[in-house]
């Protein structure tokens, strides 16, 4: 699903960000990137959705080599992906449902279409009470759901969730997680970075590290260290 | 695509009422802009039209008092028969007077009921052998003189005059117009701009979701061009006015005669009203193409 061969990115020609990573994620897996701040993990994150686009090497996503991919192309490519931020980014205006359905709008979807999913996908989320409610008025917890309603509502091959408990308390985490795990089970693809040692502890999936941009460990049922 | 149709509109306007006095203050220097563009082309229009008489080597006209004796005519006709420095020149009686004034006031009937032929004065149009300014003024002043003769109007001196005013305002408006247009293409790149800074996080998800760039540049890009399309609008009516007005300010006047001439047909109007629409468009566009090329890169 996802391949890096010997990636290499630097940031304004210094900053070395990323060396020579190579890893291959397989249809299904959910990875935890781990590391130390600064070590690239929202690096190597952003080069899967073609955010940042690598100095050298290769990136295969779902089987087309992006790091040469046209950038009129790139829309489509985000499409297959699902994206989740540490800090949420909900439109402030925009009602739970409204934000959720702007996904499906932005990239011209019929209306009946997001009619029948965007309640569908509040409902897996478990937020079908709180559609009309505008994000200031929900809960951190809630607030991710939101987010996370929004980038699986295109049902993505891959989900991609830069820190996405890093606001918030351990107890509501463990329900982030839940959700994120039941995504995962349903066939997509998760990539996740994080400095949460209880949750890539106690989930035991594969854990990929960096550390200042050299990818130093890569285990099947890890531990955070 | 109808839904989408309805997105844009709505994006488009929601966008345009939260910046309320930037949007302003771009639609009216574009309409003060446009509305001096087109008074530039109707000015053009209107010397072109006063001139019109003087062609192919036409240089003066000799108009005769409406009531001239035959007889008068007769001494008129003579001279130019005979003498050497006349080259060819063509006789307009009343009647072929009528029907020059009535098509070229086709669009203002009340004008053409107030006159008759029988208030027309003939004129000979006439193209001497030497068509040097100082021997056409002799001329005309030796022709000023026969009983009969109403006025004597030169090529030189009326074109001139005609040409250089109409030549001077209208390139003063298109100096100031082309300035203003400049000035209100920046005014709406600014407010796409500011648009565009006021939804940054919108701009982002959509990014990140998959939305092409043409989708996230659409709704600005129509922003701009209604803000193009709104000043072009009221540089319209603007337009009607100079014609009725200024324009007429000028037909009326008795100061130099060929003014008399100075009219557009409603038709010339109309015509540069759907070039200034275009033109408002045109602005707005170009502006927020540069805004959202500039500012909205992926
Ligand atoms: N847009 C950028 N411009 C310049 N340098 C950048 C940029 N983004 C990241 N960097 C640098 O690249 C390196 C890796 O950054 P990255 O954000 O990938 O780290 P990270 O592992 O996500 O860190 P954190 O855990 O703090 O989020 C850092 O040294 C950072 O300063
Ligand atoms: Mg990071």
């Amino acid at each position: 699903m996802i391949r890096f061969e010997a990636v290499t990115k630097s940031y304004k020609g210094t900053v070395v960000a990323l060396r020579e990573a190579s890893a291959e994620i397989q249809r299904g897996e959910f990875v935890f990137l781990v590391g130390p701040s600064g070590s690239g993990k929202s690096t190597f994150i952003r080069l899967i959705n073609r955010e940042e686009v690598p100095d050298a090497g290769k990136i295969l996503v779902a089987g087309k080599d992006i790091s040469s991919l046209s950038s009129w192309k790139v829309p489509y490519l985000r499409r297959q992906i699902g994206y989740v931020f540490q800090d949420y980014k909900l439109l402030p205006k925009k009602t739970v449902i409204e934000n959720v359905a702007f996904a499906l709008e932005v990239i011209g979807r019929p209306r009946p279409i997001i009619k029948r999913q965007v309640p569908a996908i509040l409902e897996l989320v478990g937020l079908s009470k709180k559609a009309d409610r505008l994000p200031e008025e929900l809960s951190g917890g809630e607030q991710q759901r939101v987010s996370i309603a929004r980038a699986f509502v295109n049902r993505p091959l891959i989900l991609l969730a830069d820190e996405p408990t890093g606001n918030l308390d351990p107890a509501t985490s463990v329900g982030i997680m839940r959700l994120l795990d039941r995504i995962n089970r349903s066939g997509t693809t998760v990539v996740m970075a994080t400095h949460d040692r209880g949750i890539v502890d106690s989930m035991r999936r594969r854990v990929i590290e960096l550390d200042r941009g050299i990818l130093v460990r890569d285990e099947s049922r890890g531990v955070y260290e | 695509m109808i839904f989408r149709f309805w997105y844009f509109i709505r994006e488009t306007f929601v966008s345009l009422w939260r910046n309320l006095s930037l949007t302003l203050a771009a639609i009216l220097t574009v309409a003060i802009s446009l509305a001096l563009v087109g008074s530039s082309l109707l000015i053009r229009e209107g010397a072109d039209q006063a001139t019109a008489q003087f062609q192919e080597g036409v240089e003066f006209i000799v108009f005769m008092n409406a009531d001239a004796l035959e007889n008068q005519n007769e001494a008129i006709r003579k001279v130019l028969d005979t003498s050497p420095a006349i080259k060819e020149y063509v006789y307009v009686d009343k009647f072929a007077a009528y029907e020059e004034f009535r098509e070229l006031f086709v669009d203002k009937p009340e004008l053409v009921e107030s006159v008759t032929p029988e208030i027309m004065p003939p004129s000979y149009r006439i193209v001497p052998s030497d068509p040097d300014a100082d021997n056409v003024t002799e001329l005309a002043r030796q022709f000023s003189e026969q009983p009969g003769v109403k006025e004597v109007a030169t090529a030189t001196e009326a074109i001139r005059q005609i040409e250089d005013f109409s030549t001077r305002v209208s390139q003063a408006l298109l100096v100031a117009a082309i300035v203003l247009v400049a000035v209100s293409a920046v005014l709406i790149l600014n407010t796409v701009f500011t648009a565009i800074s006021g939804r940054k996080t919108e701009i982002e998800v959509m990014k990140l979701v998959g939305a092409t760039n043409w989708f996230i540049r659409i709704p600005f890009m129509l922003e701009g061009t209604i803000h193009g399309l709104m000043g072009a609008g009221l540089a319209v009516p603007a337009l009607f006015v100079v014609d009725s007005k200024v324009l007429a300010y000028f037909q009326e006047s008795e100061a130099v005669p060929l003014f008399r001439g100075f009219a557009v047909p409603d038709g010339f109007v109309w015509s540069t009203s759907i070039w200034i629409l275009v033109i408002g468009a045109a602005i707005g566009m170009i502006g927020s193409a540069f805004a959202v090329t500039r500012y909205l890169d992926v």
